[in-house]
C-alpha cells in the first residue's frame, strides 16, 4: 500500500468491498495448507534431513569410531584421527589402511614423513629442550616422531594450544615437526584442568562435525543443533529448535533457484557495487502521474497513489494495467539488439544498465519481505480490532496468517530469480524462465494486495490466489531447480 | 612478577656469552623479558652498513607463545611494514617452542638478506620490489643510508 506526504487519508478500504462478499464455504474448506500436502517426492524443494542435538551427533560420531577402532584393531583416538582425516569416511580409511597402513599414518600426520633416527638414551637423565631443566627419563614424553619433552611442557603447549582454540590441529613442539597429538595423548596431559579438557572437547567436536560433510551446524545465534542429512544438496533445511532456515550445501542463505556459486558470485557483485546499490536503495519514488513524493511502506508492488489514485507497479512506475493478468513484463530485462556494434562505453553502461535492472528487483523484493513482515504486526492489530467489534472469532481470521507465510516464501523464491536470471545466457531457456517469473511475480502481488487489505473473514478468493501463487513457485523450481 | 623461567636465564646467559655474530641482544634492567636488539645490515645486501635497532619481547607463555618482535628503525623492506611489524611465518604460525630468540633473529637477518616480495607485509614496497627491483634496492640503499647509519 501507498501513502504520500500530506496526505494521510486510509486507503485500506479502496477498491475491495466487492470481491469478499460471499461467507458461504470457508468453513468446509480443509485442505488450506496447500505447503504441506506438497513435501512428497515430486516437491523440488523436498530434502530428507534431520535435527540432531549435539548429544546426539556425539553419539553418532562415537559409533563410527567404535566401529572403525574395532574393524581395523586400533585405538578409538587413531580412528578419530583417521575419520577425521578422511571426511569421515570409514570405507575410505578402511581401504587405505588395509593397503598401506604406513602411508595412511603418515598421511594423517600420525607418523612422521621420514622414520625419525632411534635415539639411544643411555644415561637416565635427559634435558628438556624446551624448559632447559634436566630430568630423569621416565618425566619424559613422545609422539611417534620421537621428540622428547617433558611432561610439563607437554601440558603448558597444550594449555597455550587450547586458549587460543586450536584443538585437533595440535602438533608436536619441535621445529618444523608435523605430527599430530591424537586426542588421548592431550587428555593424559591435562588430567587434572577439567574446564581445559572441557574446551578441548568442545573444539574437537565443532572440528570433528565441521570436517563431516553430511552433518552442519545450524548457523541460528546460540543454536546448538547440527542438521543431518545423507546427501549434500543445495536444498533448504529448517532448524526445529530456532527456525532458522538456510541452504544446507553452502550454509549460508537459501537461494533456489540460483546455485551456491553464482549466489556467492552475486552477492559478491552486489556488495562490491554498494555505492550504486546506495543509490538505488533510496526508499522513495515520484508517482509517475501526479509526481508526488510515495515513500512505500507495504510489501506490495502494486501501488496505488493516495493523491491521485493511480494505480502503477513500484518497480517499472508502469501502468499497473498493463500487469494485470496477462501480460506481465516487467521482470524481464530487454537487451539492447545491437549492443555488440557500439563503444566500449556504451557497452559499460549497457552492462551497469542490465545489472542495475536485477540489482534493483532483487534489492526491491528483499525490501518488501521486510516490509511485508511489518504487515503482519499491522494484520494482528487489525484482528483485534475485527475480533473485539464482533466481526468474526480469532480462529475465523487465523488464515490470513497462513496467506501471509505463503506470501513470504513465494517473495523469497521470487527474490533469489533475479542473480539466477542475471547469471542466465540469452536464449530459449531464457525467456521460458522469465515468462514464468513474470508469471510468479504477478500472482504474488496480486496475493499481497489482497493479503493487506483483507476484510472479511471470506477465505475463498485468498486461498485460491495462494494456492495459484504456490503453483507458480513449484513449477518454476521444478523446471530449473537443477540439484 | 612470577620469577624468570629457567628457559629464559638459560638464553639470555648463552646470548651473552656466545653472541651471534652482527647480532646484539641485551635485556632491559627493569625487564628481563624485553630485549634491546641491534642487527647490523648483511653484507651484499641494500642493508649493508645500517645498524637496525629492533625490540623483541618475551610473553607470558613463552617458549609455548612466540617472541614478539618489531624493527624500531624505519626500513625499507617488502616483508616490515611502517609500524617495523615483521612478516615471518616462524613467529605466527610455524613457532615451535624448541625455537629460541637465537634462531628468531637469525631468520631475522636471513630476511634482510632474502627478502620475499611474494608474502609481503608492506605492498606498496611489495609492489615496487617486484615490478621494478633495482628502483626498489635503491630506495632501500637510501633508507638506510638515512635512518640506520647516523647513530
Amino acid at each position: 500500500m501507498a501513502t504520500s506526504q500530506g496526505n494521510d487519508s486510509d486507503m485500506d478500504c479502496s477498491d475491495n468491498e466487492d470481491c469478499y462478499d460471499d461467507y458461504n464455504d470457508y468453513y468446509n474448506d480443509d485442505n488450506s495448507d496447500g505447503e504441506q500436502l506438497d513435501m512428497s517426492k515430486t516437491d523440488p524443494e523436498y530434502f530428507d534431513y534431520k535435527c540432531l542435538s549435539e548429544e546426539e551427533v556425539e553419539r553418532l560420531l562415537n559409533e563410527t569410531v567404535e566401529s572403525l577402532s574395532n574393524r581395523l584393531f586400533i585405538s578409538p583416538s587413531l580412528a578419530k584421527v583417521l575419520l577425521h582425516s578422511h571426511e569421515w569416511n570409514s570405507n575410505e580409511v578402511i581401504c587405505k589402511y588395509k593397503e598401506n597402513p604406513q602411508q595412511t599414518l603418515i598421511a594423517a600426520k600420525i607418523d612422521p614423513p621420514t622414520p625419525s633416527k632411534s635415539i639411544i638414551v643411555t644415561s637416565t637423565y635427559l634435558s628438556c629442550p624446551v624448559c632447559i631443566t634436566t630430568l630423569n627419563i621416565d618425566k619424559f614424553i613422545k609422539l611417534n616422531c620421537t621428540h622428547m619433552f617433558c611432561k610439563d611442557c607437554w601440558t603448558t603447549h597444550f594449555e597455550v594450544q587450547i586458549a587460543q582454540g586450536i584443538s585437533t590441529a595440535i602438533s608436536c613442539m619441535a621445529k618444523d615437526c608435523v605430527v599430530l597429538a591424537p586426542e588421548d595423548f592431550v587428555l593424559k596431559h591435562l588430567q587434572h584442568k577439567t574446564s581445559i579438557r572441557e574446551k578441548y572437547q568442545h573444539f574437537t567436536f565443532r572440528d570433528y562435525v565441521k570436517s563431516h560433510p553430511e552433518l552442519r551446524f545450524c548457523p541460528g545465534p546460540n543454536c546448538s543443533v547440527i542438521i543431518c542429512s545423507r546427501e549434500i544438496k543445495a536444498k533448504r533445511v529448517v532448524c526445529d529448535k530456532c527456525n532458522t532456515g538456510f541452504c544446507f550445501k553452502c550454509g549460508c542463505d537459501y537461494h533456489a533457484p540460483t546455485d551456491c556459486q553464482v549466489i556467492k558470485k552475486w552477492l559478491t557483485k552486489c556488495a562490491d557495487d554498494s555505492e550504486t546499490a546506495n543509490y538505488i536503495s533510496a526508499h522513495t519514488k515520484d508517482c509517475p502521474k501526479c509526481h508526488i513524493c510515495i515513500e512505500k511502506n507495504g510489501g506490495c508492488n502494486h501501488m496505488q497513489c493516495s493523491n491521485c489514485k493511480h494505480d502503477f507497479c513500484w518497480m517499472c512506475l508502469g501502468d499497473w494495467k498493463s500487469h494485470g493478468s496477462e501480460y506481465y513484463e516487467c521482470s524481464r530485462y530487454r537487451e539492447n539488439p545491437n549492443i555488440a556494434h557500439e563503444s566500449a562505453h556504451a557497452q559499460a553502461r549497457e552492462a551497469l544498465k542490465k545489472y542495475l535492472h536485477y540489482y534493483e528487483r532483487w534489492e526491491n523484493h528483499s525490501k518488501s519481505l521486510k516490509l511485508e513482515e511489518q504487515t503482519l504486526e499491522k494484520l494482528r492489530t487489525r484482528i483485534n480490532k475485527k475480533v473485539m467489534s464482533g466481526l468474526g472469532t480469532w480462529i475465523d481470521w487465523q488464515y490470513l496468517f497462513t496467506a501471509a507465510n505463503l506470501l513470504a516464501k513465494c517473495r523469497y523464491t521470487l527474490q533469489y530469480t533475479y542473480p539466477f536470471a542475471y547469471y542466465m545466457d540469452t536464449g530459449p531457456r531464457k525467456e521460458l524462465f522469465e515468462y514464468q517469473q513474470a508469471q510468479l511475480e504477478a500472482e504474488i502481488e496480486n496475493l499481497s494486495w489482497k493479503v493487506e487489505r483483507a476484510e472479511t473473514t471470506d477465505r475463498g478468493d485468498l486461498e485460491n490466489q495462494m494456492d495459484i501463487a504456490e503453483k507458480r513457485r513449484t513449477t518454476l523450481l521444478k523446471d530449473f531447480l537443477d540439484v | 612478577m612470577a620469577a624468570l623461567p629457567r628457559r629464559i636465564i638459560k638464553e639470555t646467559q648463552r646470548l651473552m656469552q656466545e653472541p651471534v655474530p652482527g647480532i646484539s641482544a641485551v635485556p632491559d634492567d627493569s625487564n628481563a623479558r624485553y630485549f634491546h636488539v641491534i642487527v647490523t645490515g648483511p653484507e651484499d645486501s641494500p642493508f649493508e652498513g645500517g645498524l637496525f635497532k629492533l625490540e623483541l619481547f618475551l610473553p607470558e607463555d613463552y617458549p609455548m607463545s612466540a617472541p614478539k618482535v618489531r624493527f624500531i628503525t624505519k626500513i625499507y623492506h617488502p616483508n616490515i611494514d611502517r609500524l617495523g611489524r615483521i612478516c615471518l611465518d616462524i613467529l605466527k604460525d610455524k613457532w615451535s617452542p624448541a625455537l629460541q630468540i637465537r634462531t628468531v633473529l637469525l631468520s631475522i637477518q636471513a630476511l634482510l638478506s632474502a627478502p620475499n616480495p611474494d608474502d609481503p607485509l608492506a605492498n606498496d614496497v611489495a609492489e615496487l620490489w617486484k615490478v621494478n627491483e633495482s628502483e626498489a634496492i635503491r630506495n632501500a640503499k637510501e633508507w638506510t643510508r638515512r635512518y640506520a647509519m647516523d647513530n
